[in-house]
């Protein structure tokens, strides 16, 4: 539950997942559910792929753990193209590596961590939920509520809605959210992260990076 | 993850909106560029207007200001999740080691924004005199308990009919004698004043005395005396000795 709390002190309050640059290429306010499924059906199943594989090379733990890591974080970078998404999932990780190794600073995954540099985020909810004991399909259900309420949020943020309406948004992508725990939490193959890029996000998360009037870092 | 081979004295500075927090800063900047390695990271609200202006002002090469974008929530990053501005002080400390004092500055918020310890080693909290003479006397734990605070453009007193010396004076009695500052940039005194407040501040955190003091969220209030002196406190403070009887307060 904490690892999906806006109140958790990893810099998660400064991100809109991808929605500020997407309202200001004009994506209308009513598509913003339709925008959080693509995002889920997405650039998340990607994360979540990701995160799910680094979660059980966690657990197994074999002695090179630092290279093992490193393999799913090429494998999530290989699939996002954008280097704009590469450098705030990265920058997200390390928000999130240092809550890890303030909470558990003697498990050889955090030592492991410190020896990667730029790590996504994926990888680092991976390391994370094998740390809190959580199972696959609790990662994966968090990763995509977390996408969901991100994007809820920050829209409060950027149009003027009525937040009722923001919360109806991520309850009803409850089912969506669900199909990917099916699809995603018995995976622990780099080869079965899924694969799916987004053209246009990815697009956005690049003219958003070089724009200089914005409210979120993405 | 990064390794931070120096660290800087990480002031932060926190103040209502249009109070002259980036005017501020530009100014230290300005008088210590010259003896003192500098960074600055600035928090603005939607733009990064606080980070350009900096930038061409001349006073620090562009590459030592940088912008970090709050979500909207400036209160937020500088408080209960300092992590974006954190990163953005271990980066610049790394890419410009090693740098003597980094400066934060808040996005303008209300009187109730501080920074959490966490963040930052000291913190200047700025009020102007345009924004109302009473605003001193409102308290607030920026007010009543940051590092020092400074009662910017004391030379607009006259045109908007504020009483300088009374806002000071109001200011001080907020503070249980900590320190406040009337800062002109018409006023060479006042100018430094300032600086050589930043240089002891940095002496005292090299040496180790220097201990981050939080402001906390709780305003300290006021109470009246008999003899109409009054004197303010904060209760989260009892649990370290202080005085109420004068001006002077032992800190933990």
């Amino acid at each position: 539950m904490l690892l999906a709390d806006a109140r958790l002190p990893t810099g998660a309050h400064t991100q809109s997942a991808g929605l500020e640059p997407a309202i200001r290429a004009g994506l209308p306010a009513e598509s913003i559910p339709a925008y959080i499924r693509a995002r889920l059906r997405t650039v998340t199943m990607v994360e979540a792929g990701a995160a799910v594989v680094a979660r059980s090379r966690t657990l197994i733990g074999t002695t090179d753990l630092a290279a093992d890591l490193a393999e799913v974080d090429q494998a999530w970078r290989a699939r996002t193209v954008s280097p704009a998404m590469r450098e705030t999932a990265a920058l997200l990780g390390r928000g999130y590596a240092r809550l890890l190794s303030r909470m558990w600073p003697d498990a050889p995954a955090v030592a492991a961590l410190a020896t990667l540099r730029g790590t996504s985020r994926a990888v680092v909810l991976g390391v994370g939920a094998a740390l809190a004991g959580l199972s696959a399909s609790q990662l994966v259900r968090l990763i995509g509520y977390e996408e969901a309420q991100t994007v809820a949020a920050a829209a409060l943020k950027l149009e003027p809605l009525d937040p009722m309406d923001a919360t109806g948004w991520v309850i009803d992508v409850q089912p969506e959210i669900e199909r990917m725990v099916d699809e995603l939490s018995s995976i622990t193959d780099v080869a079965d992260i899924p694969a799916v890029g987004a053209p246009l996000i990815e697009q956005w998360a690049e003219i958003h990076a070089t724009t200089t009037q914005r409210l979120f870092r993405a | 993850m990064t390794i931070v081979g120096t660290r800087s004295l990480r002031l932060g500075v926190a103040g209502p909106v249009g109070t002259g927090k980036s005017s501020l800063i530009a100014m230290i900047c300005r008088e210590l560029a010259a003896e003192l390695n500098l960074g600055v990271i600035t928090n603005d609200i939607y733009t990064d207007e606080d980070a350009r202006f900096l930038r061409s002002a001349g006073v620090l090469d562009p590459e030592r200001i940088r912008a970090v974008e709050t979500g909207a929530c400036p209160h937020t990053a500088i408080r209960d999740d300092v992590t974006a501005n954190l990163l953005a002080v271990e980066d610049l400390e790394a890419d410009f080691a090693p740098l003597d004092v980094v400066l934060v500055e808040s996005g303008g918020d209300n009187l109730t924004a501080t920074f959490s310890p966490a963040l930052v080693d000291a913190q200047i909290f700025v009020l102007d005199v345009a924004g109302g003479g009473d605003v001193a006397r409102k308290g607030g734990p920026g007010i009543g308990r940051a590092d020092l605070l400074v009662v910017n453009k004391t030379d607009l007193g006259p045109y908007v009919g504020v009483d300088v010396p009374a806002m000071i004076a109001d200011g001080k009695a907020a503070r249980d004698g900590r320190p406040v500052l009337g800062v002109s940039r018409l006023d060479r005194e006042s100018i430094d004043a300032l600086t050589s407040w930043v240089r002891s501040v940095l002496a005292s955190f090299r040496s180790g005395t220097h201990v981050a003091v939080d402001p906390g969220p709780m305003a300290p209030h006021f109470h009246a005396t008999d003899e109409g002196q009054g004197y303010t406190h904060a209760h989260e403070h009892a649990d370290h000795p202080h005085q109420h009887a004068g001006p002077a307060t032992t800190r933990a």
